[in-house]
């Protein structure tokens, strides 16, 4: 017994003196390398400290500049030696120093003379590591001998130049661009590799050429191509010029179909793969095509390499996006890869599964996940709950499953993302599945229960706050959200007394019960826990009996602050101490304008807790006090619509201004958001002079110009117009801004006082149907049409002419009405030839309109659609077939 | 492009590094990154076996080879098949100079040798050589076979 043991103890310590890199240091091995400089050189030992460099250098190590170059100078004395072994060692040495050192052009004639050398593997090396070194005058020296290398007899001779043309083709674009004839030929090679390096860099060389692309892909489709990367880097190339083809040929005899579908029962895998994923990513795919591609796939998805499966179930995951049918065939297999080691593969297969089940499979396919989640990390965790939360929406009836799912991963462990996910994820269920509140709140008040992160809590005792009160028990939150004040940090008890109030404000029956909450909380530790106790009960007044909270109060405590953030903290930043106290009706009002891909950016993403929705509501709440804050407008009655912003000038110009247009019954007003972006300018008396002359039902009706425009701080005019009450009249609008501008000095900020009047032309501006149309959501649209009733419904059929596609169709119309599409139905397959849209608003008066419009597109690209129009109102089922009609 | 190709050992302490176009400062991390992906994933994987995950539009393939791991990042043409394809050739050469799945001891013995074969192998973020016998050729200067 004893023997084993001894030897094993032997074994270690073998191994710890065995190898060869214990206790390296830099600066020792560097006092090694003067073996380099030895007249009489041991190959042996200068391959070993070679070696122990290169360890250094892969570990991360760098050299300084001089230590570097003081190596790269040793190594270069190893060209003296015959010893082939290292000389391959010095090949690779030198092109690892060569970015750090200085001088590497020292090395470049015993190099160049390797390069015509009669052994091919010195060649080879010394071609690549001179492309390592080189720079464009010395190419041209050695080009003749490059040009030859690439139809070198010798394969790795040839790769070794056509690897090096790649390298070289983003230094020196111009002289490798004159090595296509050689690289042509070497496409034509025998050996699979070199035809590999010579196809990718003969397209890198062309890829600017549209023409020259499709003449190579025509040429190598119809030939024999051996390397399968080569094949698949033609596959690549083959869907660059259908895409680029696009548009120029018939649908349905699409150009180079059958090479891809060929190379699906290519014998390589890559290269099956690289052709299934070409076809499911053409543009526009039919059914018909996309069939063989996803039978390959599914084969993929139980194969025995992980690879394939996670390469499989990635494309049938984006395929799943647009073709959710096409993949449905697949389920069963992914349905396997559930349990799948590999858990990138599991959670792919999964949100796929999400995407492309249908209602009734959603409850099996929750029991699944469920025993999934525990054994992933975060991230893939996150990953599952976005695509619930997606699926949630899809189907609303399932609501109650999937918000259960939620509630049980809320309950487990997890970091601060992933449960901020499942927290925004059930905010927006609840906000847009009103059925589903009552009992996604409770989930939320049992999470504070227990939860470790103060944001979140704050977070949800903020919600709770807005959305608790209008149930339909609001009592029974109190019990958690007094919880909190007894239990949680400062941060946390204080939001718990602003939700508390809230409660009493909003809820007349709670308000005494609450009075008692609060007037505990005044004996808090913290400051702020006190003084917002103090706020709500002064604010809130009376005796905590049960009375009616004034209105004015609750805008006061719990209405949207009038003003940005970020211009109340500008504004407070260049506050001054002194006797004139800060007043917040002069921080400015208006949100300086963002550039169009940040806003495109945000709106990208449905938002939970973190940004509160900006809803119509809210900005109509703001518009409205605005507008009845100016005297001129004040009598124009309540408002029944503000459109988005228009932009009225290019971006970057030196003005830049955008329109929001109001809508009342009788009036509308134009609010113009202006902001000067030069510096040295101060603009003055600054209006918008309109032209009405294509706008004939409306008379101008009264102005509020903007006194003073100073650099980049945004500020408003506005122009009101009367029309006739009810009436949903359009026209054209001609603008042009007129102002005085005065120069200013930019040192001290002041302006001249004498200015000149000026003026700048705007885009014009319409008014619309579709600016009299609210956009309403309705969650059950068959329910809401039924219950509507036919009174009066009036049904047409219109021809809408050859349109692109049947997409954009359906957007135009959208669009036209400025409706609510439902239901999902704003969203059409892409190669369905008939469609039906569901639309939901209100008009103005306050009328209730449904519209279902069926589509129909046929071979000619002609559409045809039949428009179905309920509402509380005749006239008005009448004027949406009006305003279809006359658009 | 072949972003990185990165060797540990079974502590997670780095062997070889090699990485092309990514920015120094980033370098750091995706070496942590790639041997927590490795400690998360890894045990008990059989040799050769290969894992694979992506990072927004980057692809990672990893595998175990006796005491040392092994991963390969890539982007772009370099997807999870293709890298697949890389981290074959790899092993495949590695094994050869090795004579099996090394430990940690014998990996580094054959250091040299090695990075020789990743020279060969990949070259500035391109594959280059796919063969293991003309690797092995090619490393001692000898032209391949076939030629």
């Amino acid at each position: 017994m004893a023997q084993p043991l001894v030897k094993k103890d032997d074994d270690r310590d073998d191994e710890a003196e065995y190898s060869p890199f214990l206790g390296i240091e830099k600066g020792a091995v560097l006092q090694e390398a003067r073996v380099f400089n030895d007249p009489q050189l041991d190959a042996r030992r200068c391959s070993q400290v070679i070696t122990k460099l290169l360890y250094l250098l892969n570990q991360g190590e760098t050299f300084t500049k001089v230590e570097a170059t003081e190596v790269f100078f040793a190594v270069t004395k190893l060209f003296q030696s015959r010893d082939i072994g290292l000389r391959r060692m010095v090949y690779l040495m030198i092109k690892e120093l060569s970015p750090s050192a200085d001088e590497v052009i020292i090395v470049t004639s015993s190099l160049m003379k390797d390069m015509n050398s009669k052994t091919d593997m010195y060649r080879a090396n010394a071609i690549r590591v001179l492309c390592r070194i080189t720079d464009g005058t010395l190419l041209t020296q050695i080009e003749r001998y490059l040009k030859q290398a690439i139809v070198d007899k010798n394969p790795v001779v040839a790769s070794a130049a056509l690897v090096s043309g790649i390298h070289l083709l983003q230094t020196n674009p111009e002289i490798v661009k004159r090595w296509s004839n050689e690289v042509q030929e070497a496409v034509q090679s025998r050996a699979a590799l070199v035809q590999f390096h010579a196809l990718a860099l003969l397209h890198q060389i062309r890829q600017n050429d549209r023409l020259a692309v499709s003449k190579l892909v025509t040429s190598l489709t119809r030939g024999t191509v051996r390397s399968p990367l080569a094949q698949c880097l033609l596959i690549r190339y083959t869907s660059q010029v259908i895409r680029e083809s696009a548009g120029s040929t018939q649908a349905g005899d699409r150009p180079f179909y059958d090479y891809l579908e060929g190379c699906l029962r290519h014998k390589a895998e890559m290269v099956i793969f690289e052709a299934a994923r070409a076809i499911t990513e053409l543009h526009g795919v039919t059914n018909r095509e996309l069939t063989p591609a996803i039978t390959v796939l599914q084969l993929f998805l139980s194969s025995s390499k992980p690879v394939l499966r996670f390469a499989a179930v990635r494309t049938l995951n984006k395929v799943a996006m647009t073709h959710p049918m096409a993949v449905t065939n697949c389920n069963i297999d992914m349905e396997s890869l559930i349990s799948d080691q590999n858990r990138s593969i599991a959670t792919l297969a999964i949100t796929t599964l999400l995407k492309t089940g249908n209602e009734s499979s959603v409850d099996r396919l929750m029991k699944q996940i469920t025993n999934f989640m525990s054994d992933i990390a975060d991230e893939f965790k996150i990953v599952v709950v976005e695509a619930i939360r997606s699926l949630c929406l899809k189907f609303p009836l399932k609501y109650r499953a999937l918000m259960n799912f939620l509630s049980n991963i809320l309950r487990e462990e997890g970091g601060f993302e992933y449960k901020k996910a499942i927290v925004d994820s059930i905010v927006i269920l609840i906000r847009d599945i009103p059925e589903a509140k009552e009992s996604g709140l409770l989930h939320l008040c049992e999470f504070i229960e227990d939860c470790e992160f103060t944001y979140l809590s704050t977070q949800i005792l903020h919600f709770l706050g807005i959305e608790g009160p209008r149930t339909s028990d609001p009592s029974k939150y109190i019990r958690y959200i007094y919880n909190r004040v007894h239990l949680e940090n400062a941060t946390v008890r204080a939001s718990a007394v602003s939700t508390l109030a809230k409660f009493g404000a909003m809820v007349d029956s709670l308000k005494p019960r609450v009075f008692i909450l609060l007037r505990r909380c005044l004996f808090d530790s913290d400051d702020e826990v006190r003084d917002r106790a103090t706020l709500y009960l002064n604010t809130l007044g009376g005796d905590g009996s049960v009375v009616e909270t004034d209105q004015g109060v609750k805008d006061f405590l719990f209405g949207s602050l009038d003003v940005p953030l970020v211009n109340l903290e500008t504004s407070l930043k260049t506050y001054e101490a002194s006797e004139e106290p800060f007043d917040i009706n002069f921080v400015p009002k208006e949100v300086k304008s963002q550039p169009l891909a940040e806003k495109k950016a945000q709106s990208k993403k449905p938002t939970g807790l973190g940004a509160p929705p900006s809803g119509p509501a809210s900005t109509v709440d703001a518009y409205e006090r605005l507008l009845s804050s100016i005297p001129e407008f004040s009598n124009f009655g309540k408002l029944f619509k503000s459109s988005a912003a228009v932009e009225l000038t290019e971006a970057e110009t030196e003005y830049a201004v955008n329109v929001v247009k109001h809508i009342f019954d009788r009036h509308v007003v134009f609010q113009y958001n202006c902001t000067n972006t030069i510096p040295e300018q101060l603009l003055e008396n600054v209006i918008v002079a309109v032209d009405a002359s294509e706008a004939e039902d409306f008379i101008e009706a009264g102005s509020k110009p903007l006194r003073s425009l100073p650099y980049d701080t945004p500020g408003q005019t506005f122009l009101a117009f009367e029309k006739p009450e009810g009436v949903p009249a359009v026209g054209k609008f001609s603008n042009t801004l007129r102002f005085i501008v005065k120069e200013v000095d930019p040192t001290t900020g002041e302006a001249e006082e004498d200015g000149v009047e000026d003026e700048y032309q705007l885009e014009d501006l319409e008014v619309v149907a579709a600016d009299y149309i609210l956009k309403e959501q309705v969650f059950n649209f068959r329910n809401a049409w039924e219950n509507m009733g036919p009174d009066f419904e009036r049904v047409d059929e219109y021809g809408l002419g050859q349109r692109e596609s049947l997409n954009e169709a359906v957007t135009a119309v959208i669009n036209l009405l400025g409706m609510q599409p439902c239901e999902g139905t704003e969203v059409i397959a892409s190669n369905s030839r008939s469609h039906t849209c569901l639309l939901s608003g209100v008009y103005i008066g306050n009328v209730k309109v449904l519209v279902r419009l069926s589509f129909g597109i046929d071979s000619s690209k002609e559409v045809a659609m039949k428009l179905a129009v309920r509402s509380e109102d005749g006239t008005v089922s009448d004027a949406i077939h009006e305003i279809v009609a006359s658009g | 492009m072949i972003l990185a190709v990165l060797f540990a050992n079974s502590e997670g302490n780095i062997l070889v590094e090699r990485f092309n176009g990514v920015p120094a400062e980033e370098r750091l991390h995706w070496r942590s990154f790639l041997v927590k992906l490795g400690a998360d994933n890894l045990r008990g994987v059989k040799n050769e076996e290969l894992l694979v995950a992506c990072h927004k539009s980057v692809y990672i393939v990893y595998t175990v080879l006796g005491d040392v791991s092994i991963y390969v990042v890539g982007k772009d043409e370099y997807d999870e098949l293709a890298l697949s394809e890389v981290i074959f050739v790899i092993t495949s050469a590695v094994k050869d100079v090795c004579g099996k799945p090394p430990t940690e001891r014998l990996f580094l013995d054959k250091y040299g040798k090695i990075c020789l074969c990743l020279d060969e192998i990949v070259w500035k973020g391109y594959l280059e050589n796919t063969e293991k016998e003309r690797i092995k050729r090619m490393i001692r200067l000898k032209p391949p076979t076939e030629f």
